[in-house]
């Protein structure tokens, strides 16, 4: 009974329940005309009411009156929203490009591909590329990595870091005050900023992701959540696929309500698998189909002769594309062919 | 649930014994994670673990892990021999450690000085299921050493045997199966994060048969085909299993002609040239080779001359046992039983030990001499 929860008189509050709004979730889409009339109150109050209501839910915004429904937002509103919203850039400008400038806040995107194309490494420049300052174009925040496979390496994390800061104070702008207020910028800095969880099998992952909340109200400042990889545990012997789909599933969830409720992207990286279909054997996305229709945005990372390349398979707004890119030293990096064309493919 | 704090973790590794093999693989086999060697039979795979074995109890500053190891094989017949030799030689050659270490356990009533092979377990297993069983029971042993050194490396010699035999071709079977590597990847991993563990796999190849397409060809690191004894091989148990280890190295072999003296209808020189590649690493981005040697007392790189120089001495005294031509400078192409050879060129010397003219004697070999110089690396 979360009327009873709301800061508003008891007669009001009696009427609200006799009437039949006993949840929060009841007010969220009703126009203030219609709950005066329903309660036989006035509008301004009814107003009032709404506006209490959509405080307490946190969501929607803190002037009632803009909104037509308290709680949702229009369209017009999201793609403002959208269009100024930053990404996290990928340090590669083609694999921008096909991922619409980088990835984005509020979704979950998902990388897949075979052992050795470099997921964990974009895992590990993704976490380091949250934390660029927002003065260089980047988000600030900080990143929140969790391992299941083992993959991740310090010295590894401390090169890329290293790598990053060198290109920022090297393109970043020139002037000296500038980069005197800046001295925050070091590697080691960034690994500190990056909280890194290990887990060791699916219960601990599931307990983690559940967790996970609590943490980040804790720590306002994380804008990225990596998981690499999701898969590892969830393929062992299941005796029960069922329970290993419900239970991928609420994960999945989680996480991507934690995505909007925080305003952070998540990125999964998923493994590959071998499907048995028509009598002969094909490479997919482990997990199933079940678990595909989970993630917003899904790239696949794959090896097109010596070159590795990444395809955009899932999005709800971008087109197929694939666009090469390079593993270097210094982390992702563009590849350093001759022709960094993006090729778009009819889908 | 508490984040680790990155700036204190930092993953021990695990020298391979020789310097600049240490240094293509950024400082040897790393903690924590799972390390495989994939390759043909008889290219190393081996030696290079039971080297592990025993470079493991080197003290951290020499960069071993101060530890003792566990030894799980699955082939036979067990390589106890070889182990024993190479103990032998680790021993001399890292006499000031051992000697200390026999002295600060004056306590304890070893009147014997210490032997390596003591601090190494070993244990045969059969099927797949037994391994996993064996797993569950490490973990008394591993948080209870019987010895005074904590148990820091687990090599499993092969993989590939346990799974081979047991599973046939259709999709159910190979579905238990893939589910079984990552049932034992697992509980491997979370053993090595919970006790600091390295963890060295061997793995065998097979024969590619079809083209690159389809799943055969499919390239899995940073290696498109990989080649070994002039065939095009991949890495056995396929890509499942790959997902589960953490780097995976490999470990070519190649007969080399030398030279161009069939003109002369004796001098015939091959060689065997045996390369390490990192197909992949989470901390080694760039794929890096590095020719390898294999001589009767430790795996090095060929680039190392102090190895190169202790092989040559005692090939020198073998020939001169043999009293065959001498020469001011020679270069001596020898094989011995088990396929090892070495390449080694010097002068004549006598000051040898007598345990490895022993060796020699046991095995067949076949010298070739070439006159005047050849390159080092071959």
């Amino acid at each position: 009974m979360e009327i009873n929860t709301l800061p508003i008189s008891a007669s009001t509050r009696g009427k609200l329940i006799s009437t039949g709004y006993t949840s929060l979730s009841s007010l969220s889409s009703i126009s203030p005309s219609r709950l005066a009339q329903d309660l036989r109150i006035q509008e301004s109050e009814a107003v009032e009411i709404l506006k209490v209501a959509s405080v307490n839910c946190g969501v929607g915004n803190s002037d009632g009156t803009r909104a037509i429904v308290a709680g949702a937002q229009t369209a017009w509103d999201m793609l403002h929203e959208e269009e100024f919203a930053r990404r996290i850039t990928t340090s590669c400008e083609e694999f921008d490009q096909i991922l619409g400038g980088g990835i984005s806040l509020k979704e979950v995107t998902e990388f897949g591909g075979v052992p050795g194309i470099g997921k964990t490494q974009m895992g590990i420049q993704l976490a380091v590329n949250v934390q660029i300052p927002v003065d260089y174009g980047g988000l600030g925040g900080k990143a929140i990595y969790i391992d299941t496979e083992g993959s991740f390496m310090v010295e590894r994390a401390l090169q890329i870091a290293e790598a990053c800061v060198e290109d920022l104070l090297d393109n970043g702008p020139a002037r000296k005050d500038f980069r005197a207020s800046q001295p925050n910028l070091s590697a080691k800095n960034l690994l500190r900023d990056i909280f890194y969880f290990r887990v060791c099998s699916y219960t601990e992952q599931i307990a983690l992701v559940n967790y996970l909340e609590k943490f980040i109200s804790e720590h306002k400042e994380v804008k990225a959540i990596i998981v690499d990889s999701v898969t590892f545990h969830f393929r062992q012997d299941f005796q029960d696929m069922a329970l290993r789909t419900r239970l991928l599933s609420n994960m999945a969830l989680k996480l991507m309500q934690l995505a909007k409720k925080f305003n952070l992207a998540v990125v999964l990286m998923n493994q590959v698998t071998t499907k048995y279909c028509d009598g002969s054997f094909r490479l997919t996305l482990a997990l199933g189909d079940s678990w595909s229709h989970t993630c917003t945005n899904r790239v696949i990372l794959y090896w097109e002769g010596n070159e590795r390349y990444a395809y955009m398979d899932k999005s709800p707004s971008l087109p197929s594309a694939s666009a090469p890119y390079a593993v270097t030293s210094k982390g992702i990096r563009s590849s350093a062919s001759n022709c960094k064309r993006i090729k778009l493919m009819q889908a | 649930m508490h984040p680790q704090n990155l700036l204190l973790l930092s993953p021990q590794k695990c020298t391979l014994g020789c310097p600049i093999l240490d240094r293509s693989l950024a400082g040897g086999i790393p903690c924590k994670s799972i390390t495989e060697i994939v390759a043909e039979s008889g290219s190393g795979k081996t030696q290079l673990c039971l080297q592990l074995l025993l470079t493991a109890q080197l003290p951290t500053p020499l960069g071993g892990l101060s530890a003792s190891s566990f030894y799980i094989h699955t082939e036979f017949p067990v390589p106890l021999r070889r182990l024993r030799q190479l103990a032998h030689s680790f021993k001399s050659s890292y006499s000031n450690v051992f000697a200390s270490s026999s002295s600060s356990s004056s306590s304890s009533s070893s009147t014997s000085s210490s032997d390596p092979c003591d601090f190494i377990f070993v244990r045969p297993v059969h099927t797949a299921d037994q391994l996993f069983d064996l797993l569950l029971k490490l973990d008394s042993l591993l948080e209870n050493p019987p010895t005074e050194l904590p148990v820091k490396l687990i090599v499993i010699d092969s993989i590939a045997a346990l799974f081979r035999s047991e599973f046939e071709n259709n999709p159910g079977d190979l579905k238990r199966r893939s589910s079984l590597f990552f049932k034992i990847a697992g509980k491997l991993k979370s053993q090595a994060e919970r006790f600091g563990l390295a963890v060295v796999i061997t793995n065998q190849v097979v024969d590619v048969m079809t083209s690159s397409e389809g799943i055969n060809g499919l390239k899995i690191g940073n290696l498109g085909n990989l080649y070994s004894s002039g065939r095009r091989v991949y890495p056995s148990l396929g890509p499942s299993w790959a997902h589960c280890v953490n780097s995976r190295l490999f470990l070519s072999r190649d007969e080399e002609i030398l030279g161009d003296h069939v003109g002369s209808g004796e001098y015939v020189c091959r060689q065997t040239r045996r390369q390490l590649h990192v197909l992949f690493a989470p901390h080694l981005p760039i794929c890096v080779e590095e020719s390898l040697r294999l001589s009767f007392a430790s795996v090095f790189s060929s680039e190392d001359r102090n190895n190169l120089r202790k092989c040559t001495k005692s090939v020198c005294l073998v020939a001169s046992k043999m009293k065959v031509w001498r020469a001011s400078r020679i270069s001596l192409v020898v094989v011995i039983a088990n396929q090892l050879q070495m390449l080694g060129y010097g002068s004549m010397e006598n000051d040898l030990q007598q345990e490895n003219l022993d060796l020699c004697q046991r095995g067949k070999f076949w010298f070739h001499f070439l006159p005047g110089d050849t390159n080092r690396r071959g």
